[in-house]
């Protein structure tokens, strides 16, 4: 166990599903060879089969407090990486006579196959997305099924790593993680997955998932920071929770689960009395505290729209973007950043 | 087992599994069991494995030369499938390795234990002709010494598998490293990995305890 923990905080409500922060992620950690396939962020459309493909079905973590040994999910149930005619369309000089495809054989899944499906019947169909990232977990299933302990928990701030130079690429991990958020690198051979941006962390600047977030989604600090969001949002006002506790590995990602808009009824009027995504629907995917959490996120939504002061609200809104990252607001622009010699020859 | 001398060898002929040197010689079988799932180093693991076979492999025959310089050894076992590449997250190459205990009292089944270091000599299919020269203080403790000191060449034909390990009797001062001598008895153990079947890491089969390794000296000089 960390002697403190690094956490975020996403809120459901808010997430549009633009995929800056995949995009601002992919940019930053995940462009060198044999990575071509990994998306460290990923969002994906609830409900849906997410990615990889039917992950919670896939086994792993401490269900019932034991080991369960999950299985490995393969290239294609990540969705792989499509290889395009990129050069034909951008160098081949045929002006518009070509088009952009995919080459090879015509995938069946992707990333993001099945975004803005969702569920339900027209008028009260309904969908929101979720963003998932490692949940640098405290008792992390990854770390626990390494036969050589190359899986590291940092101790001053919680951030699990796999260290490359133990990994010899067995794979436990990847079929151990309950949340199918580890990679394998077919060309460096080994396991690769979020980082939480420690060389931004250690330098005081917020995940770029996080700080590049147009709609203000995701919050940044430590647990145990009373006085910054990601106490007040999980511990404070209990309305930050974990997805599938019922895993066991205790995720240090949280979210706020969304409301959705109100239903409407059969005269097409607004009813109030249900809400349009099912609850027992929610109850799947953050296990029975997301009651207490839409009923607190209500109460305060009604608190605020009487013309009342909420500090759950004004949390939520994040007036100031700079008060969500719990003092990791330092601008990237300011740093000068020395790129890292590799460690190959 | 015996190491025979051969002055004729060299060290490209010993390490080439087809060549004629290796024709006729004495071949020991050597029984392998499947490592233990209890003994596996994390929880996940010992699960996973609980209900399974582990050990694909269940023979290996093995011939060994030397030519006072290096050591070779001839592995051959019964492989359907060469599984020389990782094509997909959840493919896995076949493997083999040599194993010879630094401290006397290195535990086989454990691959030694803290104080008491293994020296392994390991090929892996997607590796090609590197062979990676290693020590190890307990399951999961293994570490590289060296790419360099460690030659493998293979073959695969015909759902057999013929796999030669060679390696200098004498490294010079490499902690962690067996040392050897013509005259000079040893012990060692085998242990293969079976791709196909997910093999990796423990999950092996290997010989059981250590093997008595017999080397040649060599031949009185200025005898005749």
């Amino acid at each position: 166990m960390a002697e403190r923990q690094l956490a975020m905080v996403m809120d459901l409500n808010k997430c549009i599903g633009c995929q800056t922060c995949t995009i601002a992620c992919k940019q930053l950690w995940t462009r060198d060879e044999g990575m071509e396939y990994m998306w460290w962020n990923s969002v994906n459309t609830q409900p849906g089969r997410g990615t990889p493909k039917d992950w919670e079905k896939m086994g792993g973590g401490f269900p019932n407090k034991k080991p369960d040994p999950g299985r490995i999910p393969t290239r294609a149930e990540f969705g792989d990486a499509w290889e395009y005619n990129h050069k034909e369309v951008f160098y081949g000089g045929k002006g518009d006579k070509t088009h952009l495809q995919i080459q090879g054989q015509k995938p069946d899944w992707g990333p993001n196959w099945d975004e803005d499906q969702g569920a339900g019947e027209y008028p009260n169909s309904y969908y929101f997305y979720l963003p998932r990232i490692c949940n640098h977990c405290t008792h992390p299933a990854c770390l626990e099924a390494c036969p050589r302990n190359a899986i590291e928990k940092n101790a001053e701030n919680g951030i699990v790593t796999v260290n490359e130079d133990s990994c010899r690429g067995y794979r436990f991990c990847m079929a151990a993680c309950p949340y199918k958020k580890i990679y394998f690198n077919q060309v460096a051979k080994v396991a690769q997955k979020c980082i939480f941006c420690f060389p931004r962390i250690e330098k005081g600047v917020a995940n770029a998932c996080a700080r590049q977030c147009p709609g203000r989604v995701r919050f940044v600090g430590y647990r145990d920071d009373q006085n910054a969001p990601i106490y007040k949002l999980v511990d404070k006002w209990k309305v930050a929770i974990p997805l599938h506790p019922e895993y066991g590995t205790e995720p240090n990602v949280f979210y706020v689960p969304p409301l959705g808009p109100a239903r409407f009824d059969e005269a097409g009027d607004l009813d109030e009395s249900t809400p349009r995504i099912p609850t027992e629907y929610l109850e799947s995917l953050f296990g029975p505290a997301v009651h207490d959490s839409l009923a607190i996120l209500k109460a305060e939504m009604e608190k605020a729209r009487e013309g009342g002061k909420s500090e759950l609200m004004d949390l939520l809104i994040a007036y100031k973007w700079k008060d969500m990252f719990g003092g990791f607001d330092r601008d990237p622009a300011s740093i000068e950043w020395v790129k890292a010699e590799s460690t190959e020859g | 087992m015996r190491v025979q001398y051969d002055p004729k060898a060299d060290s490209a002929s010993l390490l080439d599994p087809g060549s004629k040197i290796w024709n006729g010689r004495k071949r020991e079988v050597l029984e392998l069991m499947g490592a233990p799932a209890g003994l596996q180093p994390s929880g996940a693991i010992r699960a996973a494995y609980a209900d399974q076979k582990i050990g694909a492999v269940t023979s290996v025959s093995v011939s060994a030369l030397h030519d006072g310089e290096v050591i070779a050894f001839r592995l051959e076992w019964q492989d359907p499938s060469d599984d020389a590449s990782i094509g997909d997250n959840d493919s896995f190459p076949d493997a083999a390795a040599l194993a010879f205990p630094v401290h006397e009292q290195a535990p086989m089944i454990l691959m030694g234990a803290p104080g008491m270091p293994v020296n392994a000599w390991y090929w892996r299919a997607d590796d090609g002709e590197k062979g990676r020269h290693v020590t190890a203080e307990g399951l999961g403790t293994s570490r590289l010494l060296d790419e360099s000191l460690v030659k493998v060449r293979g073959q695969w034909k015909a759902g057999r598998r013929a796999l030669v390990i060679s390696r200098s009797m004498q490294v010079g001062d490499v902690p962690g490293a067996a040392q050897f001598a013509p005259g000079e008895p040893s012990r060692f153990g085998v242990a293969i990995w079976e791709g196909s079947h997910g093999e990796r890491a423990g999950i092996k089969a290997f010989s059981g305890n250590w093997k008595d390794l017999t080397i040649d000296a060599l031949p009185e000089k200025g005898g005749n």
